[in-house]
């Protein structure tokens, strides 16, 4: 049977885990504009640090616990001594994670864009860094969350926070030269490369942070 | 020494934890059709030493040569159930939905009737059934058990043996610990 379908088998009936970070990214937006005073300029001003921050704070949400239960019920046991490979099956269970919450808070982030900004070719600038950060933190995040596992996620994430930060600089100068019609390509093609390195090194990173644990 | 026969083959094993000696020295075999069982009290390292042998904690000396084992199938104290899904589903998840001899033993088991149950509404026993399928339809060599028969009714706990002296008969090789007799002709590795 298919990994793949097996991961989104598992995912598609934990409601709690995909459900839950989405709407806390849909909930912090929404909340978003009855903090500030409500006139256009305002609004636009803070609106894409909050976007990349709640995009943050959901991701990490959602890899809170992506190991904890497979470790506690001995299935990380069972994959160990398999015959497939661990990194690849990690890297698997992060796509299905992506696909299930990165993706469709990607979508919302494109809705929210163009609601408040009212530009149709910012916000459809937007989708594809959306894509690519959602990716970005996932990854960072599910490092966080082998490092701490079964020993709170909030350590995890604490670790894996300053990682972040870098992708937060890019992130908020891509805006900037989306804003100003500088080319942002370059910008796309750094989160891009960065991705690529980390979905590579990721996978054989946790796994060997999870058979430690498993020690 | 290591000959066509042989499935595992452990030197001089040891194992310290804390500066506590585990144990130390310890040197079994199993050969094809050998069942090796695991003795000890409560602490003595029985589970860890099946971890070590399992390659998941490694020993503090000595060596393992796993001949001719190709494939391992284990069951140990955690299920590897997943309690949000149904038994179907997991199933699934241990890849033996589709195989040919799945019908009989859900049969046997009394899971049949239960497919489209959560696992989480099974009884223990129930959900031990269900992971023993991991068992019954393995194609691997050797078979390593930790406490296997905890939690099961007699009608099972016969089933089980039945099925693991037929194992040996077809030239696999079984590792396990026990406090529960069994007649199952094995090896003792007594870890006192």
């Amino acid at each position: 049977m298919n990994t793949l379908y097996l991961e989104y088998l598992k995912l598609k009936k934990k409601t709690r885990n995909w459900l839950g970070p989405i709407l806390v990214f849909i909930l912090i937006m929404i909340a978003y504009p009855l903090t500030v005073e409500f006139l256009q300029k305002d609004l636009e001003q803070g609106f894409f640090s909050l976007l990349w921050i709640s995009m943050l704070l959901s991701m990490m949400l959602a890899t809170e616990d992506i190991f904890l239960e497979d470790f506690n019920d001995g299935s990380l046991e069972q994959i160990l001594i398999s015959t497939s490979s661990f990194p690849i099956l990690i890297a698997k269970k992060i796509f299905i994670y992506w696909a299930m919450i990165g993706i469709p808070i990607s979508l919302f982030s494109f809705l929210f864009s163009l609601s408040i900004t009212k530009d149709l070719q910012v916000s459809l600038l937007i989708m594809p860094l959306s894509m690519l950060c959602t990716y970005i933190f996932l990854n960072l995040f599910v490092f966080g969350s082998a490092l701490s596992l079964n020993k709170g996620s909030v350590l995890g994430a604490i670790i894996t926070m300053p990682i972040a930060l870098p992708v937060l600089i890019v992130l908020g100068k891509s805006v900037i030269a989306i804003q100003f019609g500088i080319n942002y390509l370059e910008f796309l093609l750094l989160l891009l490369g960065g991705l690529s390195i980390i979905i590579t090194a990721v996978p054989f990173i946790v796994s060997y942070v999870i058979k430690a644990h498993l020690e | 020494m290591m000959n066509n026969q042989s499935l595992i083959i452990a030197e001089k094993i040891a194992y310290k934890i804390n500066d506590k000696k585990l144990f130390h020295n310890l040197s079994f075999y199993v050969n094809k059709g050998e069942a090796l069982h695991i003795c000890g009290s409560n602490g003595s390292g029985k589970s860890t030493l099946i971890r070590i042998i399992l390659g998941i904690t490694s020993q503090t000396k000595g060596n393992f040569n796993y001949g001719n084992t190709k494939k391992i199938c284990y069951l140990g104290h955690k299920n590897a159930l997943k309690s949000y899904l149904s038994v179907a589903d997991n199933l699934m998840l241990l890849d033996l939905d589709d195989h040919i001899e799945l019908d009989p033993y859900l049969k046997k088991l009394e899971l049949k009737e239960l497919l489209d149950i959560t696992v989480a509404n099974l009884s223990f026993g129930q959900q031990k059934k269900l992971a023993l399928l991991r068992i019954f339809l393995n194609d691997s060599d050797l078979i390593i058990l930790d406490e296997p028969f905890v939690g099961l009714d007699k009608k099972t706990l016969d089933l089980v043996i039945d099925f693991l002296a037929k194992e040996l008969d077809a030239k696999k090789g079984i590792i396990y610990t026990s406090h529960i007799h069994c007649e199952i002709e094995s090896k003792i590795l007594n870890l006192e």
